[in-house]
């Protein structure tokens, strides 16, 4: 054991918190852990573990600020005081008394390290559950404890963190590595990941290798037990371009498959409440969503797709393109069509004052009816090319083939992208919830704030609110990411297990949403590199300070190390 | 009878500077030619160069139904100037009992026994004055080569150079004509030096002027210092030295009430040193427990 220097007594210790007076050469810095042994006639020998979380020096024997130029000048003796504030984070047995002034301070390495952030800890009954999660400052690994992000004592990740420099997006990604292929989830073949790609196409080479990776990062991920190599299985998909059915991408040209909806799947689905999902819910504009999202539904009963049939559409307001098939229904073949068919049952025909179909106003009044119609059509534009009559629907399964699917958001509206997010995570979650697949499910959502915000209430937040409470005993975890958490519905947030702070904001980092970090970590999460995030767990009372290395899959498309081996460009040209 | 606490706080005097006494402006010998302002071209600084001080503090007024002893703690330190830096050398504390026959153990206080000089409670703060002088003495003899400088008259003559400095003046060496001069040194000039005879030693002095800044108007005294040096060597060199020494290493007004004759590093060396000495208060309090009242 490295002595460090001694237990400070001008200042008071204790139990909890104490300060460390550095010796000669010693170096102490923020984030490294130590140890101190107590003792007490009554209790015997105590260890205290701790991290140091503030260090300072200043010039004892100075009276003056300006004194320090005499010193300079060699005029007056100073003495050089070095100190260090360390909270502890265990107390072995769990005596909590007063360590002594005067009591040596030791570098916590090895075994005392272990014991200081509760790895040891980190088991069940069939073995160790130590996540990697990144390297400490010192160079030792990082680990969580798995038991709190796969559901069984906990679940759900959120990280928060400005855009750019936080790097919330490649810690997802790092984390999933870690989880997908550490060995430590014992099901990880089982366990799919659905990631929602959000701005640019970054997630698009998640299973290529990156060019700029480097000898040096190559040896963390070996520290880390994890393969540098890019994700093995993945499954990009984007919607399509608005005219046609290639998916709309500009930088990742093969490999990429378009989704959509067709008119049946939307309406069996009851996916109409996802299109109001940016919408403050007017209490009889949200009855009629569910009323009219219900009717659709009967109507779609036993239909195949995937254009919708209706039988009721009157033929004079038949626009060309609509026919009549062998059953004598009309086939509604684009989701305008669709918006117009509502439109007629809601309010009548066109021409003059007439009512609407009384099975499907639900005796709202005509304003309502009006709003819901009008909002309806403002849609159009927006998911048109997302939902089809004219094509069999494939919409993305998270839950078949590849192991990690990319849904592409980035390009669509807003509303489109609600729709999407909503409709996806209904789907998932109902069929966890009915049993249809048993291994665990990973969502990484980013811009939380958009989905899930603290004031407002939409259809998507109540899916994120379900699967942020119930997810876990399902195997449904959330690994979400905000810019703001201050923004965020509070039980979503607050659900998260485990939590990662990146770089922030300076207001941001004093809303009380980061009261969990102690004020030496919010502080410093105002100057984080890229490439560091503080990582908070439930077991271990301080918060860690952790780096994660280089990506090792391609974020962008200039990363991609190109392939020129003989077999890739046969593989290309036959 | 064992030793019972009879006073805390006693009724303290300024120590005077006893040695002075005896010096007459009669017996004024000149050692350099002309009396007149005198400057010198800046030197650099000997190495290594010494700042010897000493401090003491009366703790306790004991009794044991007869006599009185008077405990106290004494503390010595030097600070060496070196290499540019100025290092503080392990200074010694020690607590003594003057009176006492035997060592006496307070908690975890021991006083050794010193003998009084003289009689009376004088005679016991006198007894704690040389054992400090003594302190400073042993120290002193510790310290090989270079230039020592002690706060306070020259005592005793060691092998190397060594210069005294006087901050306060309470006796006249020079001669009525001869004081006018003191009005009329600038800072950075010294009178010539003259000789000093006391206690059976001979020493070459002379006053000079510290810099007292903000400049302006002041009393004629303010920022003399009179130094001395055991007449024997170059001591004319030792003067014009002093000139590079003092002036740069005098205190400001604002952060020390003796400056500018209160040496920076001696400043901190006292200040240090009482810190060494341990917290009056808690001394206090571990001598009222054990002693009772």
């Amino acid at each position: 054991m490295e002595r460090i220097g001694v237990v400070l007594g001008s200042r008071e210790a204790t139990p909890l918190e104490f300060w460390v007076g550095v010796e000669g050469e010693g170096l102490l810095r923020l984030d490294d852990l130590v140890v101190v042994e107590g003792y007490h006639p009554k209790v015997g020998q105590v260890r205290y573990f701790g991290m140091v979380d503030h260090v300072a020096k200043a010039h004892e024997g100075e009276n003056f600020d300006t004194d320090t130029f005499l010193a300079v000048e060699g005029k007056i003796p100073v003495s050089l005081a070095y100190v260090a504030h360390v909270s502890v984070t265990r107390i072995l047995p769990e005596e909590f008394f007063p360590p002594d002034p005067g009591s040596p301070v030791y570098l916590a390495q090895g075994g005392d390290l272990e014991l200081a952030l509760y790895y040891e800890a980190m088991r069940n009954q069939r073995g160790s559950t130590k996540l990697p999660a990144g390297l400490l400052k010192n160079g030792e690994v990082a680990y969580l404890n798995l038991e709190f992000l796969n559901g069984v004592k906990g679940g759900h990740v959120n990280i928060s963190g400005i855009s750019g420099v936080a790097a919330k997006t490649s810690y997802a990604t790092f984390l999933l590595k870690s989880l997908l292929e550490s060995g430590v989830l014992e099901d990880a073949h089982q366990a799919k990941v659905l990631l929602f790609n959000v701005k640019g196409e970054d997630l698009f080479f998640l299973d290529k290798t990156n060019a700029r990776l480097t000898e040096e990062a190559r040896k963390e991920y070996a520290r880390l037990g994890l393969p540098a190599t890019p994700f093995g299985s993945v499954a990009f998909l984007a919607p399509p371009k608005k005219e046609g059915y290639l998916p709309d991408v500009d930088t990742r040209l093969e490999g990429v498959r378009a989704y959509h909806w067709d008119l049946v799947q939307f309406a069996q689905r009851g996916l109409l409440p996802f299109l109001f999902a940016d919408k403050g819910a007017l209490t009889n504009l949200g009855f009629l969503v569910v009323h009219v999202a219900e009717k659709l539904r009967r109507l779609a009963e036993k239909q195949k797709g995937p254009a919708l049939l209706v039988e009721d559409w009157p033929g004079e307001d038949l626009p060309e393109g609509i026919t009549f098939d062998a059953l004598g229904r009309v086939r509604l073949q684009s989701f305008a069509e669709l918006v117009r068919y509502l439109e007629f049952k809601l309010l009548g025909p066109e021409s003059g004052e007439g009512e609407g179909d009384r099975g499907w106003t639900a005796r709202q009044a005509r304003g309502t009816l009006e709003a819901f119609v009008r909002r309806l059509r403002a849609s159009v534009e927006n998911v048109g090319h997302l939902l089809r009559g004219d094509r069999p629907g494939n919409p993305p399964d998270p839950l078949k083939g590849e192991q990690v699917h990319v849904v592409d958001l980035a390009k669509l509206h807003p509303q489109a992208q609600m729709f999407v997010v909503g409709a996806l995570l209904k789907d998932l979650f109902e069929r966890k919830e009915r049993g249809q697949y048993r291994g665990r499910v990973f969502i990484v959502l980013d811009e939380l704030n958009k989905y899930a915000p603290r004031d407002e209430e939409s259809p998507i937040k109540d899916v994120l609110l379900d699967i942020a409470e119930r997810g876990r005993s399902l195997g449904v975890i959330l690994i979400g990411a905000q810019q703001t958490a201050s923004e965020v519905e509070r039980r979503v947030v607050g659900n998260a297990a485990i939590r990662v702070v990146g770089r922030l904001d300076a207001a941001e980092a004093e809303r009380p949403e980061y009261r969990y970090l102690p004020a030496s970590f919010r502080q410093r999460a105002l100057i984080l590199p890229q490439g560091m995030v503080i990582l908070s767990q439930p077991e271990i009372p301080v918060p860690l300070l952790v780096r994660f290395p280089f990506p090792a899959w391609a974020t962008k498309r200039e990363e991609v190390l190109e392939d020129n081996s003989a077999e890739a460009l046969r593989r290309e040209l036959f | 009878m064992a030793w019972r606490l009879y006073a805390l706080d006693l009724p303290w005097q300024e120590a005077e500077e006893a040695l002075l006494r005896g010096s007459e402006p009669e017996a004024f010998h000149l050692l350099e030619e002309s009396w007149e302002a005198r400057t010198a071209p800046p030197q650099p600084w000997p190495e290594p160069l010494y700042f010897l001080d000493g401090r003491e503090r009366a703790e306790a007024l004991i009794s044991d139904g007869e006599r009185l002893a008077l405990l106290g703690c004494v503390a010595a330190g030097t600070v060496v100037w070196e290499g540019g830096r100025m290092r503080l050398l392990p200074p010694v504390v020690r607590r003594v009992g003057v009176g006492l026959e035997k060592p006496l153990a307070v908690g975890e206080l021991a006083y050794e026994p010193v003998s009084a000089v003289g009689e009376g409670l004088e005679g016991l703060q006198e007894g704690l004055r040389q054992a400090r002088a003594g302190l400073e003495q042993e120290l002193a003899k510790e310290l090989v080569g270079g230039l020592l400088v002690v706060d306070g008259p020259v005592r005793a003559v060691r092998e190397g150079p060594v210069l005294g400095y006087i901050k306060t003046h309470w006796a006249r060496y020079l001669p009525k004509e001869e004081e006018a001069l003191l009005r009329a040194l600038a800072p950075g000039e010294r009178t010539p030096a003259f000789r000093v005879r006391r206690q059976g030693m001979e020493l070459a002095s002379w006053y000079l002027r510290l810099p007292l800044p903000p400049e302006g108007v002041r009393p004629p005294e303010s920022g003399l210092l009179r130094v001395e040096t055991p007449l024997q060597g170059d001591f004319g060199a030792l003067a014009d030295l002093s000139l590079s020494l003092f002036p740069a290493l005098a205190s400001h007004p604002v952060k020390d009430p003796r400056a500018p004759q209160n040496l920076l590093p001696v400043g901190g060396l006292e200040r240090e040193l009482a810190r060494r000495m341990g917290s009056r208060e808690v001394v206090a309090r571990m001598l009222a427990r054990h002693l009772g009242r």
